[in-house]
């Protein structure tokens, strides 16, 4: 279980949270999900998992039906703390007739930040994101890309402790993607907290500390990617000869077989050798043993075959309909 | 903060819309119209002098002659070109401030500022009024000036003409935010006002016929029905009424001065007995009971569409 004092040390931490739209639409039925201060979390799952709704409930766009929990140590919804969120919706839209430079100062405003801070964090965070040439110019007239620098920047004008960012990098070329990534980077190196939610997973590999992968409105799996992807290992044996005959042998030792591919999961290489033995032991060749590391890909991919149908992954977090609280 | 915050705004995206320019510049022809004409005795010339003729009527140095200027202004200028025409284009123009701040993607960012969305809600109806704030002070003012330099009447009441006409756009415009917030739809919020707007002028209208025609009171039945339904909140019929009265207040003008019944014929002057009668009734009736009545309703209904912008989801 996880202690009383870590539990106040989480960023944040959503307890059974669960919102049915009407019409019984189920978006979330219980997801429990916790994200430590200071750390890059990523959220990741297939569209219509509920990636969306659970964000905008973080952020109290959304009502949800339950939810327990704190966000920086305040009850899940607290408006105050809002104050110290910084927010990127997915598709944002910021009011044509304004400048970039009014955008930021208008946010903030309703952020509760100070005037003077305001023109000087615009302008530092207008030059963080390469935007400060466009700061006079009407965002009726920007591009996608610079939207999303603009928006990145809206979201970090109160300085704040928690940054939730919905596809932090889309519609931004491969040079910027690489700028948002380092100043991710640079948030965390300064202790903020980063909630991400991404569909380019390569991206979510290359910064988050931790992830949860969403499917049907459930945590399929949650942890550090060592944990989800150290146990996560299969290894290919690819034969030469009758592979046909040997195949319910392989499959009894709990291997699969497609085609000349001989398939093992998991580190026990005991089963590796049994399987290489009775290969040998046919006349069959071994023309290759490759072990497998399963990336973040593989993860999403397994996990959308369903939670109920998941196979378990040793040492990920799991959670199903009905469980209690991911935690150990 | 918060709340200049959202005025500053609304105040951006009132200008950023043509139909802003083009009631102010509606005022700014109108009071032009007004600078163009000049009184001089019983002559009165028309653009700058281009036309002139004679008039007893329209004499700014008669009592009756003022009277009959400012109640001109009041009704034919004030409340038909700005009240009705302006505000029809009014309603027009901030129909969309709902609908606009609700869009996908705008609300995500308003909602997750630490401001809580009853607070929102408000701050976004107050600073919707500021759009005909602006417009109708820019209107009563300009003419106020021309009324005052040109023709040398001034009328500080007619001032009171500013707060009037934000209290009749205010009745239309929370029903069109009712129905921007339930719909999302500038559209809907458009139609829904001026037929709501219609509904609420019928039932005055129909009792101002009863009442200029007293024959017609023998059907019992229909006007005391029209007197109910004239009686339910909001009296938009009101605030003409509340306008020519509190424009001459504290002042020596009369909507009926004895100067005008004097050499009128006995039609004319049966007419003129019963106009000054019903000037009479209602100078007897309270406008506060008017104004606090149509209040009230307009509270029930922000509160309305607070409720429904509170619970939903975005």
């Amino acid at each position: 279980m996880v202690a009383l004092t870590e539990m106040t040390n989480w960023g944040v931490d959503l307890i059974d949270v669960r919102k049915t739209y009407r019409g019984n639409v189920h978006a979330l039925r219980g997801v429990n999900i916790q994200v430590g201060r200071g750390e890059i979390f990523g959220l990741l799952g297939p569209n219509g998992a509920g990636k969306s709704t659970l964000v905008k409930i973080m952020m109290t766009v959304v009502r949800p039906t339950h939810a327990l929990g704190t966000i920086l140590g305040r009850p899940l919804g607290h408006r105050g703390k809002l104050a110290r969120i910084g927010y990127l919706p997915e598709n944002h839209r910021f009011p044509g007739y304004l400048t970039g430079g009014r955008v930021l100062d208008f946010y903030a405003a309703l952020a509760k930040v100070p005037k003077a801070q305001r023109r000087e964090r615009a302008a530092k965070w207008l030059d963080v994101v390469g935007m400060t040439q466009w700061a006079d110019t009407r965002v009726d007239r920007y591009s996608k890309g610079m939207l999303q620098r603009l928006g990145i920047a809206q979201a970090l004008m109160n300085d704040p402790e928690l940054v939730v960012l919905d596809e932090p990098t889309d519609g931004l070329d491969p040079v910027a993607r690489r700028d948002v990534r380092g100043l991710l980077l640079e948030l965390k190196r300064q202790g903020t907290t980063i909630f991400l939610n991404s569909h380019l997973l390569s991206e979510l590999e290359m910064v988050c500390d931790r992830v949860a992968i969403l499917v049907d409105g459930l945590v399929a799996r949650q942890g550090t990617l060592k944990e989800l992807t150290e146990h996560t290992v299969e290894y290919r044996i690819t034969l030469q000869g009758e592979t046909a005959s040997l195949a319910k042998r392989f499959e009894a030792m709990g291997a699969t077989v497609e085609g000349d591919v001989v398939t093992v999961r998991g580190h026990d290489t005991s089963r590796v050798n049994a399987v290489i033995d009775a290969a040998r032991g046919a006349a069959l060749m071994i023309e290759s043993v490759e072990p497998h590391r399963f990336s973040l890909e593989d993860l999403l991919v397994e996990a959308m075959g369903g939670p109920g149908t998941a196979r378990a992954i040793p040492g990920a977090k799991q959670q199903f309909p009905g469980s209690t609280r991911a935690a150990n | 903060m918060q709340f200049w915050a959202l005025i500053v705004d609304s105040f951006r995206e009132s200008r950023d819309r043509k139909i802003f320019w083009v009631i102010l510049v509606m005022s700014g022809v109108i009071a032009l119209a007004m600078a163009s004409v000049r009184f001089d005795g019983d002559r009165v010339s028309f653009l700058f002098g281009l036309w002139e003729r004679s008039s007893d009527y329209y004499n700014p140095l008669t009592g009756a002659g003022r009277s009959a200027l400012v109640g001109g202004v009041v009704y034919l200028l004030l409340m038909f070109a700005l009240g009705w025409v302006g505000i029809i284009l009014t309603i027009i123009a901030t129909a969309g401030f709902f609908p606009t701040m609700m869009e996908r993607g705008t609300i995500d960012v308003l909602l997750s500022k630490p401001i809580s969305r009853p607070r929102l809600f408000f701050y976004k109806y107050l600073s919707g009024m500021l759009f005909v704030l602006i417009q109708a002070t820019v209107f009563v003012v300009l003419t106020f000036l021309v009324m005052g330099f040109r023709w040398g009447i001034w009328v500080p009441g007619y001032l009171m003409c500013i707060p009037l006409l934000v209290l009749l756009f205010s009745y239309l415009y929370c029903v069109s935010v009712l129905v921007a917030v339930r719909t999302r739809s500038a559209v809907a919020a458009i139609l829904v006002s001026l037929a709501v707007w219609f509904l609420y002028a019928c039932p005055n209208t129909a009792l101002g016929v009863f009442q200029a025609y007293p024959d017609l009171q023998k059907h019992q039945r229909w006007y005391q029905a029209v007197r109910v339904l004239a009686w339910i909140p909001p009296k938009t019929g009101d605030i003409p009424y509340l306008a020519a009265r509190w424009s001459q207040a504290g002042t020596s003008l009369d909507v009926f001065p004895e100067e005008l019944m004097e050499g009128a014929s006995m039609t004319d002057r049966e007419q003129l007995d019963r106009a000054r009668d019903l000037e009479e009734q209602e100078l007897k009736k309270n406008p506060w009971v008017s104004i606090g009545s149509s209040l009230l309703f307009e509270v029930v209904i922000v509160f309305w569409g607070m409720w429904v912008f509170t619970r939903q989801d975005h």
